[in-house]
Order: structure tokens, then sequence, then C-alpha cells
């Protein structure tokens, strides 16, 4: 009786002491925080133990991995930005990366790029965030947006792959199942969540040829090709689930894996995962939700899609600036680099040429399986077909104010306007004059 | 004067600072996070007075309030006076009619997209079965958005009213009602001679907190419209404002917003408290 309540009198004791020890231990480390947007379990795994590899050989440094919405990304690093906490590294859309350096908001890291080094970049992303001549960002990792059908059903219904705009929309037309007066499977789906409507605009101007902007940096919203493309919207906006504006990026995984549509316009190697885990077993492989390349606009001669290549970008005023890119520097060695591009194969591909030769990197079995997914995003990589959100020419990167039009939310506004009723011409008159205010109010462009 | 001293701290700190600082930052053209301002006067006023993004927002705004404020009221005294009258299993009733107001925003807000979806919802399934509608309704589409919108916040924002409304029911003399039930008064009487006057005062403080507080709500309206192009269907005053700040990063803009909507809800509240008194000093 009188040893438990002894123990039990200690015991606040120990627990106090230990807290002591673990706080005064956690002070003596410099705390680096990094913000990235790869939310799934199994790579949010491997980057803590990265980090805890890392932290080894470290000790004085303590790595705080955070994962975040890749919706959300912008407007949290704006309001932490605001709030003066930024972290000390994170990822960012290509246009965040470029809008933040001109601002002077961030730390080169040519350090880190030459550490991979740069002629075994890539090709296509050696240039992803530059401006003045330095490089701000390296992208973790590439993957292309990728057009995905149901091939069976194309087949049972004898239809040929569309290669235009026009013959996307009669597919989907002609793929639309009925059953007792209601509709048991769409042609397609697309999500209307605004940084997807955003991509799909600046990836579908491009396959029609257009642009949005000029040499001079002006809105070139009442183009022709801009114009064919709300046209465009206001057929898909036939074909489409009804709620399509309402739907978000996962929901249109959904619908696809599940049945309830047969055509997935913006696809990302991401969606293999749900494909896996919800189509049915005997149909979850690449014979039956093939890829195709993107479908060409009435104005346009080739294919584009989508880059989703997030740089990592190091903070200027960020107190772990030199630890940070350390630690990356870490994350790209191959040994912790293919577990990574592992935990997600069809979406995280290499950016450096030697992990593609790397036998430990292809040997992977889903890579093996997916093996076309994979390789349709390379021949987009190859035929530079890809530019990241709203860049239509890689001269576009050196505009700093796409950022700003992005989140403003002018060319979803301008689509919605279409698909509402609204005569294209002057939805995009409406939103030109709108960019144009947007510019001129922050001082981009001359009134 | 000194026990009073960390009371004003808090409010000079917490209220007066920051609207001060609001109105400050109104007169600038100041970007959210470079350090770069310039003094514009009322220049953001007068662009906002030519905004049409503004005027639409406003008006999405009212209409919300309106709505949602108006519904609250008449269910939940509704469910108050239901809840007031003696029944099984009423105390149970009540804790349930609580629930919604208890759950965090964002499960309510997920929960409740979940079961709207037209694709794999329960609601519109229910729905097409009973036959009560021959397509299913695309509650979060551009046509409905603001409809969900207002149902789902009234679902979560009644159990306030009711609350409120059935504490005062407790507290008025039953005698009232015996003295008008042996004058022969029918119960639509009774309850709009004497119920509804005393009520007077509870109804005139849920009103008041209830419209400010909806057309103020950020939460619920951001994360209802987020993730959606057909978001921008009920983009309020306050999502408005917090783009304009936070995405546009126009600092200054997005302050000048913010004090409009304080100045609009001082004027209206003022209006209400002259309504209100006028009234009572009359009675």
């Amino acid at each position: 009786m009188i040893r438990s309540r002894a123990l039990a009198a200690a015991l606040p004791g120990f627990a106090l002491v230990l807290s002591v020890t673990v706080l005064a231990d956690a002070a003596d480390k410099k705390v680096i925080r990094l913000w990235q947007t790869e939310t799934e379990p199994q790579t949010l795994a491997v980057l803590n133990q990265t980090a805890a590899e890392y932290e080894k050989t470290h000790p004085d440094v303590s790595i705080k991995i955070e994962g975040l919405a890749w919706g959300d990304l912008e407007k949290k690093l704006t309001a932490a930005l605001a709030a003066g906490a930024p972290p000390d590294a994170t990822h960012g859309q290509p246009i965040t990366c470029v809008s933040f350096a001109a601002k002077g908001l961030l730390r080169p890291v040519d350090d880190l790029a030459d550490s991979i080094p740069k002629d075994n970049l890539v090709d296509a992303f050696r240039n992803l965030c530059r401006w003045d001549g330095r490089t701000y960002g390296v992208g973790h990792s590439p993957a292309s947006s990728v057009f995905v059908y149901r091939k069976d059903l194309l087949e049972q219904k004898g239809l040929k792959v569309p290669r235009t705009w026009g013959e996307l929309v009669q597919v989907a037309d002609a793929l639309r199942e009925v059953k007792d007066g209601q509709v048991v499977r769409w042609g397609l789906t697309m999500t209307g969540q605004p940084l997807f409507i955003n991509i799909a605009v600046g990836e579908l101007l491009k396959t029609n040829g257009g642009r949005l902007f000029d040499a001079e940096g002006r809105p070139t919203l009442t183009e022709r090709p801009v114009i064919e493309l709300l046209d465009f919207y206001k057929q898909l906006n036939r074909v489409l689930p009804p709620g399509w504006t309402g739907h978000g990026y996962l929901d249109t995984f959904a619908n696809l894996a599940n049945g309830k549509a047969a055509m997935l316009y913006q696809a990302y190697g991401r969606g293999v995962g749900y494909i896996e885990k919800y189509a049915p077993k005997e149909i979850a492989d690449p014979d039956h939700f093939a890829v195709a390349d993107k479908m060409v606009g009435p104005s346009g001669k080739t294919p584009a899609a989508q880059l989703d290549c997030e740089p990592w970008m190091v903070f200027k005023d960020a107190k772990g600036g030199n630890e940070a890119v350390d630690f990356l520097r870490f994350f790209f060695r191959d040994e912790n680099y293919i577990p990574y591009l592992h935990s997600v194969p069809i979406h995280l591909l290499p950016i450096k040429k030697s992990t593609y030769r790397n036998p430990r990197y292809a040997d992977n079995a889903t890579i093996r399986k997916w093996r076309s997914w994979v390789d349709m995003q390379g021949k987009y990589f190859r035929n530079d077909w890809i530019k990241p959100v709203l860049v239509t020419d890689w001269d576009d990167m050196t505009k700093p104010y796409l950022l700003e039009v992005m989140g403003s939310g002018i060319l979803v506004d301008m689509v919605l306007d279409s698909v509402k009723g609204m005569p294209s011409a002057e939805a995009a008159a409406r939103a030109q004059k709108r960019v144009e205010e947007l510019l001129a109010s922050s001082g981009y462009l001359k009134k | 004067m000194l026990w009073i001293l960390p009371a004003l701290v808090l409010i000079v700190g917490l209220i007066l600072y920051p609207v001060a600082y609001a109105i400050w930052l109104s007169f600038f053209d100041k970007h959210s996070f470079f350090p770069a301002e310039r003094w514009v006067g009322l220049g953001n006023y007068a662009r906002i007075a030519g905004d049409a993004e503004f005027w639409d927002s406003l008006w999405k705004g009212v209409v919300y309030a309106a709505a949602t404020t108006g519904l609250q009221l008449v269910l939940g005294v509704a469910a108050a006076l239901v809840l007031h009258q003696a029944f099984r299993g009423r105390t149970a009733i009540r804790a349930l009619v609580l629930f919604p107001y208890m759950i965090p925003t964002i499960v309510a807000v997920i929960v409740w997209r979940w079961l709207l979806n037209e694709t794999y919802g329960v609601v519109d399934d229910l729905l097409l079965r009973f036959r009560l509608v021959r397509e299913p309704i695309v509650w979060l589409g551009v046509d409905h958005m603001m409809t969900s919108l207002i149902a789902v916040s009234v679902w979560q924002f009644t159990p306030f009213v009711v609350v409120s409304v059935l504490a005062r029911l407790q507290t008025i003399p039953l005698e009232l009602y015996e003295a008008a039930r042996v004058d022969g008064a029918s119960a639509w009487a009774r309850f709009r001679h004497i119920t509804l006057p005393q009520l007077r005062a509870v109804l005139f403080v849920v009103v008041l907190l209830r419209s400010i507080w909806m057309f103020t709500k950020f939460d619920t309206v951001w994360l209802w419209g987020e993730g959606a192009g057909a978001g921008r269907e009920i983009r309020t005053l306050p999502i408005y404002a917090y783009m304009r700040t936070f995405t546009y990063y126009q600092a200054g803009f997005g302050a000048a917003l913010a004090v409009i909507m304080f100045l609009m809800l001082m004027a209206a509240t003022l209006v209400y408290f002259r309504l209100f008194w006028g009234e009572e000093e009359a009675a």
C-alpha cells in the first residue's frame, strides 16, 4: 500500500521530468517545415521515413512534413505568407513559383538543381521555375494529365477513339446508357472544380492553337480559339452529368471506376489506384481502362495536356533554408526517391533520367501492369505537349501574374457563364474586361 | 478603474484594433503578403461602387441571409412550440434537435454534400424510388446550389432558435393561458395574444443575431461552394472579400469590402433597434 502510494506520488514527478527532457530536446533541434501536395497515406509514410533517416545523420534537425490538398495549396500559402509564417520549403504550381520569385519571396535553389545535375533532369522540366537567370524551383515529380476511356464499352458499341473535340462529344453521346428512363452511365465525366477548370482552359486552348496572353502580356480572351473553346464547353455540357460543375476531382475518378461514366477527360495516373480499388476486379486493368491522345480542337494541330509537377521552392526568409535544401538533396537520392515514386507509381514519375534507367525503379508490379499509362505520359513529355496550368507557351512562364489570374476565378466564371447560356463571345468579352482590370489594378498592365 | 483594465485591453486588442486596422487598410492599395502599399484614399470604395461582382455578391448575401433567417425563425418557433408540449420521449427529442448545432461545420458539409450528390447520394435515390421526381435533382449544380446551401444552413442553425424560444416559453406563466382558456380564447388566439407578445424580446435578439451571423457566414458557404465551379452561385460578400484578399492578393480592396459589410450591418442594426424600440414605446 505504502509502495503504491509512493509510486503514485512519484509518477507526476517522472512525467514532469520526462516532459521537460523531451521539450528541451525539441528546443535544441532546428525544426524545418515542409508543405507538400502528396497526401496519400502511403506517400506520407515514405516521406516521414525519409525524414527519419535524414534526422539520424542530422540530430540537430527535425523535419516536419505536412500534406496539403492540391486545390488548397495556393490559398494556404498565401494566408501563411500574409501571417508572416510560411514553411521553410513547399510545393507550388510552377506559376506560383514564378510569381513568388518575381516578388522576391524565394531563395534561389541553383544549389539543389545543380546537385541533380541539370543534364540528368528530364529535358521538359529544366526550366520549370526560373526568374532573372536563377532557378527557384525543382519539380518533385512530373506527371501528365491523360484521357482515359473504357475500351471494352467503345468496342461493344463499335465506336472509335475520338481524335477531335467534335468526335469526343459524339462518342460521349453514343456511350450514354439509359435504363428505365434513368441515365445509368454517362459517356463522359469532367470535374467542375475551379482549379481543374483553369487547367482545362489552358490545356484545351493549347489543343486549339490558342493562347491566353499576347507577347505584351495583354489577355487575348476574345480571340477565335477562346470563343471556340467556350462553344465546345456548351457542347460538353450536353453530354456531361448535369451536376458536373459541382463534381470534385475525385468524384470523376469514382464515376469512372464505378462504371458511372465511360470516359474521363482530365485523368491522372493517380486514377489507377481508384480503378484498382473500386472497379470490378475482372476489368481493373489497362485493357479496359485505356489511355489515348487528347483530342484536338478545330483550330489546333496537336494534342496538349497539363503538366502536373510542383516545384519544391524555399522561402528567402526561411530560417532553415539551407537545411531544407540539404534535406531535398537527400530526398532526390534514388534510395529515397524511388520508394517515394513507388508510393503512387503511375502518377509520380521520375524527374531524373538516371532514375528511369535504374532497374530498381522499373521493378514494380504496378508500373509493369499499367505501362501504357506511363508510356502515354512519356509521349507527352517527349513531344513537349505538356505545359503547366494556364501556360500555353513556355514564354508565359515569364508572366508573374498567372497566379492572380488563376486565383481570381475569372476564367472559371467565363466557362460557367458560357455553360449557363451566355453567348460565348459575350462571356469571353466580360472575362477579358475583368482580367484587364485585374492586371491594371495590380500594376501589371497599363490601362 | 484598474479592475476594468483587463477587459479594456481585450476589447481594444481584439475588437477595436482589428476594426480600426481594417478601416486604415481600406485606404491603401496593399498587396496581401508583399510589403508594398500605396495610399489611394477612397479609391478602393470608388472601385467597389463600379464593381459588378460586388453588387452580385451583395445580392447573393442578402438572399442567403434573409432566406435562412426567415426559415430558421418559422421552423425554430414551430419546433419550440411542439417541444414545449408534454409528450413521451420529449427529453430525448429535445436533445436530438440540438444535434445539428453541435456537430462541426466541416462534418455537416461533407455529410450533406455526400447525401445530396446526384450520382450516388441517398436523397436523390429516395426521391427517385418514391417517384417524387423523374430526374435526379442536381443539388450541387449551378441551378440549385443556393437552394441546397440555404436548406443545409437552416438545418444546421435552426436549433439555436429552438433553444432560445423554448427557454422563454418555459418562463411564461401558465396562469395567462388558463385565464384565456376560461375566456374562451382559441389556440390561435392564445398564440397570437399571449405567446407571441411574450416571445417578442427573445425574437428580437434572435432575429438580430441570426441575420448578422448569416450575412457574415463564411465557413458553411465557403465549404459548400469550395471545390466546385458552381460555387460562384453562392459567392456571398464575405466569400468575395476573402477572394479579393487571398486569391486576388488585394488586401486593401478586401479590407474595403469588409468595412462596407461592417457599415451595412451597423446601419441595419440601428434601423432595427429604432423600429423595435419605437414599437415598444408606442405599445
